[in-house]
């Protein structure tokens, strides 16, 4: 029985999101299972960066595969990829939760609400362990500290590694439009990094940025 | 220079901070509530649309039925009115008056014809159709169907044929029985009280024409 079970899963594990998804509208539960283990990571990932709180990630990993057995039928496969329709949903949904929890400044006072992703026990050392953790912690707010439009090309182009084709069909603009707005906002981010930078190696961030910038 | 030292950096810092995220995933208690989810849609949804698919359909089919049938009754309908050979043999089995309406007026035409013939064509009297004659089929058929015995119409004093000739009307009248006595038929005088129906002739000036009972 569970011999049976694996097997099917196991052939089914080698078809492509598409199939899956027609499998799953067709009301093939492990077509599903199958497909959010696939996708639901991504999706999961993209919506706590954009959003940085787990609660609203694990809100929109959920609803968007409850809009996927909804109204999974919309998907066209002329227009791009399943993952793409997926982090598509994932973006409006984490859009229209943002708006409406005015959470659109998500660093909050709350230290619960704050998600930090360090994981102890490394291998390095302390000191370089610690370095290495504020830097992340550094970069992680300076991400999330952009404006929704510049954050997501930053969360999709360089942190989910999206190629601008795909990152285009999401965010439904052209791959110029996603190039010039990747560049605006690493300009963005190299100038709220600098200042701390600076002043951890020369003291005079204020003189360096605008020497930079200028 | 220090441009491409911060842009690498940035490049590593958000490298590692990609890297620090990449082994995230949604808890598994969002695994079992959509699973979950979809499990309730597969009870609930697919059922609600076989029923909602099957009673469009039940209507579908219903509705058609009604309107084969509806279409069926209507020339089997209008079939029997404007089929003459019908109307005559129904005609056939009704018990004929002594005198029509028809052998009336064509007795009035005879009378008249030879004098409308001299006269110039502008001057001529339109002719007398008889009112049976412009109502419609189905009323004719209508008529036919009751089972009703009439008498001749039975001319009153005042009657000419040149009050009728813009067509005249027919009024269904009751009167007491007694009122045969006065055109000269018998009365029963054991039903003397009841009451007869009657057929008045009226002309186009309003003058009551001629009359015949009807049983």
């Amino acid at each position: 029985m569970t011999n049976g079970l694996t097997r099917r899963m196991n052939l089914k594990s080698e078809l492509n999101d598409s199939e899956l998804l027609r499998l799953m509208l067709a009301g093939d539960e492990e077509a599903l299972a199958l497909l959010y283990r696939r996708r639901q990571g991504g999706i999961y990932r993209f919506a706590l960066q954009m959003s940085g709180s787990k609660p609203i990630a694990e809100d929109v990993t959920q609803e968007v595969f409850l809009f996927l057995m909804r109204d999974g039928h919309v998907f066209d496969p002329s227009k791009g990829s399943v993952s793409a329709f997926l982090m598509g949903v994932a973006r409006n949904f984490v859009l229209r939760r943002l708006r409406t929890e005015q959470l659109l400044s998500p660093l909050g006072d709350d230290p619960d609400e704050d998600v930090s992703f360090n994981q102890p026990g490394s291998e390095m050392c302390p000191l370089e362990d610690l370095t290495r953790a504020e830097t992340i912690e550094s970069v992680r707010k300076a991400v999330l500290s952009l404006p929704a439009k510049y954050r997501e090309v930053v969360v999709l182009c360089e942190l989910q590694d999206v190629s601008y084709g795909e990152t285009a069909e999401i965010l439904g603009c052209a791959i110029g439009t996603v190039r010039s707005r990747l560049h605006r906002a690493r300009a963005l981010l190299l100038a709220k990094l600098r200042p701390a930078t600076d002043v951890e190696e020369t003291g005079s961030a204020t003189v360096k940025s605008a020497r930079c910038f200028a | 220079m220090n441009c491409e030292r911060d842009e690498e950096m940035l490049s590593r810092g958000l490298k590692s901070l990609a890297a620090e995220m990449e082994s995230l995933e949604a808890p598994a208690d969002v695994e079992m509530k959509v699973l979950k989810a979809f499990r309730a849609r597969q009870v609930v949804v697919p059922i609600a649309r076989r029923q909602s698919s099957s009673r469009y359909w039940l209507v579908a089919v219903a509705a058609m039925l009604l309107i084969a049938i509806s279409v069926v009754v209507l020339r089997w309908t209008n079939r029997a009115a404007d089929d003459p050979r019908q109307a005559v043999k129904q005609e056939e089995t009704q018990p004929k008056p002594v005198a029509s309406d028809n052998a009336k007026d064509q007795l009035a035409a005879d009378v008249e014809k030879p004098a409308i013939d001299s006269l110039p064509q502008h001057a001529r009297p339109k002719r007398i159709r008889p009112a049976s004659s412009r109502r419609p089929a189905s009323a004719q058929v209508a008529n036919h169907v009751t089972n009703e015995i009439a008498t001749d119409f039975i001319p009153l004093s005042y009657m000419n044929a040149a009050s009728l000739q813009d067509g005249g009307q027919i009024v269904r009248v009751t009167l007491p029985r007694a009122a045969l006595a006065n055109f000269g038929l018998p009365v029963n005088m054991n039903r003397y009280n009841e009451q007869v129906k009657a057929d008045v002739l009226y002309g186009v000036d309003g003058r009551a024409q001629a009359i015949r009972f009807v049983q």
